[in-house]
């Protein structure tokens, strides 16, 4: 039916009572996603949303209480790495960072203590995971898809709603769309989407949304061309950049290669990847 | 934030790494006091963040008290990069007989530090592309535990490095990794470290970024460094919390969300028209930063059209057209202003701006982008 989370995950929010969570956690509550409760450090034993979810004061409690197994992440940046770890700690399964920008070294941390751990980490600045119809971890806004039978998978947070806006225009249905992330440092990868992907019984085809910078396009391709089964089309968005025009993006945050600008798309095509030169072209390539 | 030569300096000297006496003097009478003190043979080093700096002369061997205004008034009149250059790092002179690269830099693909280790050929104080070839070896590091002796000594035994030096460069790889930690670096960079003729290690030129995601915790020690590090754009985008990147082009961009930024960027392109700005103000973003950011648009003397895309997921579209709003109201230079608006609450507040005359609405981004090129193409009749 879908990857990461389904109907019977039982989803908590860190940072429920600040201006992000809160608006998002109603939106998420209204489209019928199972959200048991959320943590807000100094506000525990209160109510919100008239009294619909208790808010607890560390994951611990609120893990103890409603047996979440998701954790869907608006605290602020400088405290997200901490909010995290403490789901690692206490066994959530997935834990979704939609707060971006965090502390490079930060997530060097956390991405250390991820390998000692079974939880798998979306994002950071993530838009979160959605199943349409069934569950919405995240801020997808909450109209964009249908139910249906191809997984989506996207770096951009925006890019992602573009393409699930394309497809539902096209009559094509969703089965799990996952915004990995598009900080510098993030958790879960495309690889590792694609082969929860390959063995999800309820998706047929995959779309995969890149863009420059890093290596895991490519990761992807040698993948896909020994691995995965099913159909693949990818669209990779600013390969007619210069390399010149794009350097200063990526000096923000670290040294980032941009030596495989331009490859992205040769390599996908080697691997036997349909690739998209415009949005408008996916939902075609998918009727192949 | 890149940290200019002297100010890395001043941290590296601080955390014990032995370098080269130097001090930093801002006009021509200041370098030949300060090269008197030192005593000759002195370089003279531009102090810039644009690179090139050897090649354009901006670093000088001087033997004597003959040449040495001569030769900083030329480097006092470098333009690199339209940056003209201020300072000159007066440093002592010394002659060395190996160099080596020694950095500590940041792999996001693997989220892990990584110390990076190469012998240099070719002795030389100019650019140092002479370690281009070389063969540089590499380690990664768990972040969680920290830095090893025994990780360096993998390296330099690698390398074949004299094991006389080698407590040196540990020693000099662990402060640099500390300075790393401290300052939350994502490059701490010694290029080169010169072996004296006395078989001591010295730090000749030093480089140091610092994450900009981290620099609300660095306190004011690195808040100094802003002032003379970043342009006023790079200043406002930092305390607005977007991203901001100058392009040749007219046509002033603001998008949420980087893959947005792409996308718009690719239909430019595919337009033949460029940016002249690139403005991403990220998920989530309050009326304040929004309108922060429109600002530095419409004052931007080179931008004569804006074009604002954005799909609210996070970035709530009533918040976007509240700080659209607020900077229409200051009191800034005209200019159209064309606009896709698609997402969270967006329904609900197209109505509030509809009625601005500044204001054109378009449905996608290649129609956004081909009414924007095509006003910019008109104009220029």
């Amino acid at each position: 039916m879908s990857i990461l989370i389904n109907a019977d995950s039982r989803i908590m929010v860190q940072g429920i009572s600040g201006r992000r969570g809160r608006f998002h956690s109603l939106q998420m509550l209204k489209t019928g996603s199972q959200i048991v409760g959320g943590t807000s450090p100094g506000r525990g034993g209160e109510w919100c949303f008239e009294g619909r979810l208790p808010i607890f004061d560390t994951v611990r409690e609120c893990v103890e209480a409603t047996n979440a197994d998701v954790s869907v992440i608006f605290v602020p940046p400088h405290s997200t790495a901490d909010a995290i770890l403490e789901s690692i700690d206490n066994g959530i399964k997935t834990i979704i960072s939609i707060t971006g920008s965090i502390p490079l070294q930060d997530m060097m941390i956390v991405k250390s203590a991820l390998k000692n751990s079974d939880s798998i980490l979306v994002g950071p600045n993530s838009p979160g995971v959605l199943v349409p119809g069934i569950a919405n971890a995240g801020i997808f806004p909450s109209h964009i898809a249908r139910q249906g039978s191809i997984g989506v998978i996207s770096r951009s947070g925006t890019l992602c709603y573009e393409v699930l806006d394309t497809l539902k225009q096209a009559d094509i249905g969703v089965s799990t769309a996952v915004g990995i992330g598009d900080d510098p440092i993030t958790g879960i990868d495309f690889l590792s989407c694609l082969e929860l992907f390959d063995f999800d019984p309820h998706t047929d085809k995959i779309v995969i949304i890149g863009g420059p910078g890093g290596d895991n396009e490519l990761k992807a391709a040698s993948y896909i061309s020994e691995h995965v089964t099913k159909p693949v089309i990818a669209y990779i968005v600013g390969e007619r950049l210069a390399a010149s025009l794009l350097r200063p993006f990526f000096s923000k945050s670290g040294t980032r290669s941009l030596d495989s600008l331009g490859k992205k798309t040769s390599s996908l095509a080697e691997a036997g990847v349909l690739m998209a030169t415009e949005l408008a072209e996916i939902p075609s390539l998918l009727h192949r | 934030m890149k940290l200019q030569e002297y100010q890395a300096k001043s941290i590296l000297r601080e955390a014990g790494i032995p370098l080269p006496t130097s001090a930093l003097a801002t006009n021509a009478v200041q370098v030949k006091r300060v090269a008197a003190e030192i005593g000759y043979p002195v370089v003279l080093k531009a102090q810039t963040l644009e690179p090139g700096r050897g090649r354009a002369g901006g670093v000088r061997i001087v033997q004597n008290e003959d040449e040495i205004e001569n030769v900083s008034n030329k480097i006092f009149k470098l333009v690199l990069n339209q940056r003209p250059v201020h300072s000159i790092l007066v440093e002592k002179a010394f002659t060395f007989s190996k160099e080596y690269y020694l950095a500590i830099t940041s792999d996001l693909d693997a989220g892990t530090p990584v110390l990076q280790l190469s012998e240099v050929g070719g002795a030389t104080y100019l650019e140092p592309e002479s370690f281009k070839g070389a063969v540089v070896v590499e380690r990664h590091i768990d972040i969680n535990y920290g830095l090893k002796d025994y990780q360096i000594r993998e390296l330099m035994a690698n390398l074949r490095i004299n094991p006389t030096l080698w407590k040196q460069f540990q020693q000099i790889a662990k402060k640099m990794y500390a300075v790393y930690r401290q300052f939350d670096a994502t490059l701490v960079e010694i290029n080169s470290l010169v072996e004296s003729t006395q078989d001591q290690l010295f730090a000749l030129d030093a480089k140091i970024n610092i994450d900009n995601q981290s620099l609300f915790r660095q306190g004011s020690f690195c808040e100094s460094f802003e002032s003379s590090n970043f342009s006023w754009e790079e200043r406002q985008a930092l305390k607005f919390d977007v991203d901001y990147q100058n392009f040749p082009g007219d046509i002033g961009c603001m998008v949420n969300g980087m893959g947005l930024a792409y996308l718009t960027l690719d239909q430019l392109l595919s337009l033949s028209a460029l940016p002249s700005a690139m403005i991403d103000i990220h998920g989530g973003a309050t009326s304040t930063s929004i309108s922060s950011a429109l600002e530095m648009l419409l004052v931007s003397p080179r931008t004569k059209i804006v074009i604002i895309n954005i799909y609210g997921g996070m970035t709530r579209c009533d918040e976007v057209a509240e700080g659209i709003l607020q900077a229409l109201e200051g009191n800034f230079p005209k200019k159209p202003i064309f606009i896709r608006l698609e997402g969270t609450n967006g329904d609900s507040v197209l109505e509030s701006l509809f009625s601005n005359e500044n204001l054109t609405f378009f449905s996608t981004t290649e129609a956004l982008a081909n009414a924007a090129v095509a006003w910019q193409r008109g104009d220029e009749q």
